[in-house]
């Protein structure tokens, strides 16, 4: 590669969550706090070296219950430490570590820590049911206002009609992508933090309701409580770093209208972003070892499993069909940790990125890949988008 | 008929147009002035040249199901499942895509390439809101 790539300069160096489940009796607050602490001591840190802070998302933005939680300058407050960058994020939050690794490659700060806190679990026990995104604004903004009126209330119902369209262009079915998450399922029965281990079968996801068609119950991720933080650090001091690892190429592209019921091409979702990302890189989709695909819904792991070229558009179907190559001693591991739609819906790329990181140092325990080098991680699809190849140190 | 449950919209500058066209049962996009181009939603600025004199443009032709769902979750206390939603798109109106309900056929027979009529039906907080009608015996 001839030009140098910023991303080179920062390294992922710590990663750390709270408990997590289907409800956990703590605030948003202290999930954090717990977060930040277990990242920053997995760092190999202290909390007085960390100088930059970023939470997901930022600005009390909340379209849900239990979206959002916390403050960035209680956080700092609670620390009790001096920041030299700090960024509150929605827009722009391709990657959690892209603003990040911006801020250590500039030299803005040299650590820091981002965190994501959901408490959407409690939120909807509480709600009797998963809750009506928006519903806690009396009126429909922005790009809501074309969502909510009519009746699409979750993001279920908004991203339901890209799998519809998906599945026509392509002759995909359902038998065929309820592999995904009955694989995800089989791992996360090796990952004592999953929300849900106990084993699923093709039968039972075909059983299962249906909640906005062609999207089931097990298509969706699982509402959850728990905090997630990630620490980047500059790579020049990777010497004080306990396990630091590369991050070798990362983009975050958005090239189409980005709306949900405007996005063009519902059938071809991130590949802008994800020919962005291989730009950047001698790396091809063969070497990737792991793959940590966002699997808000199944249908978003398989833009990425098609954008990212680890198979040809409309030939995820075939890919995934019968669960070898996505299994743990396949060709391509796929969300190893459960993902979100059996480990939690820890959101926005928080959970992927805390598993690659620990299967690229050979920390996954029972779920570990052996000899993972080469990890891809991914956020989102058409709204926002992210791709990140993340290397062994 | 009852009115559909949902969340109503704020109404501002760029949409007040056609939220009160949707009171009379009319489809409203905008179109630029200078170039022509239609575009939904309204924005205020022609994506095609950038100009920014947009005006209201009536659309009463038939539209084309691009995609759909079948909704069958209960988000909101009161509201009645199945129901389909639709996304269009309009054939002579390049650039114009509208996500609303559909009546005039059970949820199940909703299918991609179907034609539709355009329509509006009462919604939340007193808006009407797309609700498309099914072409009978439309392909
Ligand atoms: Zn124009």
């Amino acid at each position: 590669m001839g030009t140098e790539r910023f991303e080179q300069r920062a390294v992922i160096s710590g990663v750390g969550q709270s408990a997590i489940g289907r409800q956990v009796d703590r605030s948003g607050f202290q999930l954090t706090l717990d977060a930040i602490v277990a990242a920053i001591d997995d760092a190999g840190l202290s909390i007085d070296d960390i100088d930059g802070l970023a939470m997901f998302p930022g600005g009390g933005k909340a379209n849900l219950p239990g979206y959002a939680s916390g403050n960035l300058y209680e956080v700092q407050d609670a620390l009790r430490i001096t920041t030299t960058w700090r960024q509150g994020q929605v827009e722009g939050m391709s990657l959690p570590f892209y603003g990040p690794a911006q801020a250590v490659a500039t030299g803005e700060a040299r650590h820091v820590v981002i965190w994501r806190t959901v408490k959407e679990g409690s939120a909807a026990r509480h709600a009797g049911g998963r809750p009506a995104y928006g519903s806690i604004h009396p009126e429909a903004e922005g790009p809501l206002a074309w969502l909510l009126p009519v009746g699409a209330l979750s993001p279920a119902c908004q991203i339901a009609p890209f799998a519809t369209r998906y599945m026509h262009e392509y002759g995909v079915t359902r038998e065929q992508l309820a592999w995904i998450p009955v694989t995800q399922r089989a791992h996360a029965a090796l990952n004592p933090a999953a929300v849900y281990r106990e084993p699923l079968s093709v039968e039972d996801y075909l059983a299962s309701r249906m909640i906005s068609s062609p999207i089931c119950l097990y298509d969706c991720d699982v509402p959850a409580d728990g905090a997630t933080a990630i620490v980047v650090s500059t790579v020049e001091a990777a010497a004080d770093l306990r396990a630091p690892v590369r991050i070798e190429a990362m983009a975050g592209v958005i090239d189409g209208r980005p709306s949900w019921e405007q996005w063009e091409d519902m059938g071809r979702v991130g590949y802008a972003t994800a020919a962005a990302m291989w730009g950047r890189t001698d790396l091809r989709p063969g070497d990737v070892d792991v793959a940590q695909l966002y699997d808000g819904f199944t249908i978003e792991a398989v833009w990425w499993l098609e954008a990212m070229g680890f198979c040809g558009t409309g030939e995820a179907g075939a890919f995934v069909e019968g669960g070898e190559r996505i299994s743990l001693g396949g060709e391509l591991p796929l969300n190893t940790w459960g993902g979100q739609l059996s480990g939690g819906r820890l959101h926005a790329g928080f959970g992927h990125t805390a598993e690659a990181v620990r299967q690229l140092r050979g920390e996954a325990g029972e779920r570990q890949v052996r000899g993972a080098e080469v990890a891809a991680v991914t956020n989102v699809g058409g709204y926002e988008a992210g791709a990140a190849l993340l290397t062994r140190w | 008929m009852t009115a559909a449950v949902g969340i109503p919209p704020a109404v501002t500058e760029e949409t007040e147009a056609f939220w009160s066209a949707a009171e009379q049962g009319r489809l409203v996009v905008e179109r630029c002035e200078a170039c022509g181009t239609e575009s939904f939603p309204p924005r205020g600025m022609c994506p095609s040249c950038r100009g920014r004199s947009m005006a209201a443009a009536e659309i009463t032709d038939r539209g084309r199901i691009y995609s759909f769902t079948i909704n069958y979750q209960r988000w909101l206390p009161d509201l009645e499942v199945p129901f389909a939603l639709v996304l269009v798109e309009f054939p002579e109106h390049p650039g114009v895509r509208v996500f609303g309900r559909i009546r005039g056929c059970a949820p199940e027979e909703v299918a991609i390439g179907d034609e539709v009529e355009v329509g509006f039906e009462p919604g939340p907080g007193g808006f009407a809101i797309p609700s498309f009608v099914a072409v009978e015996g439309a392909a």
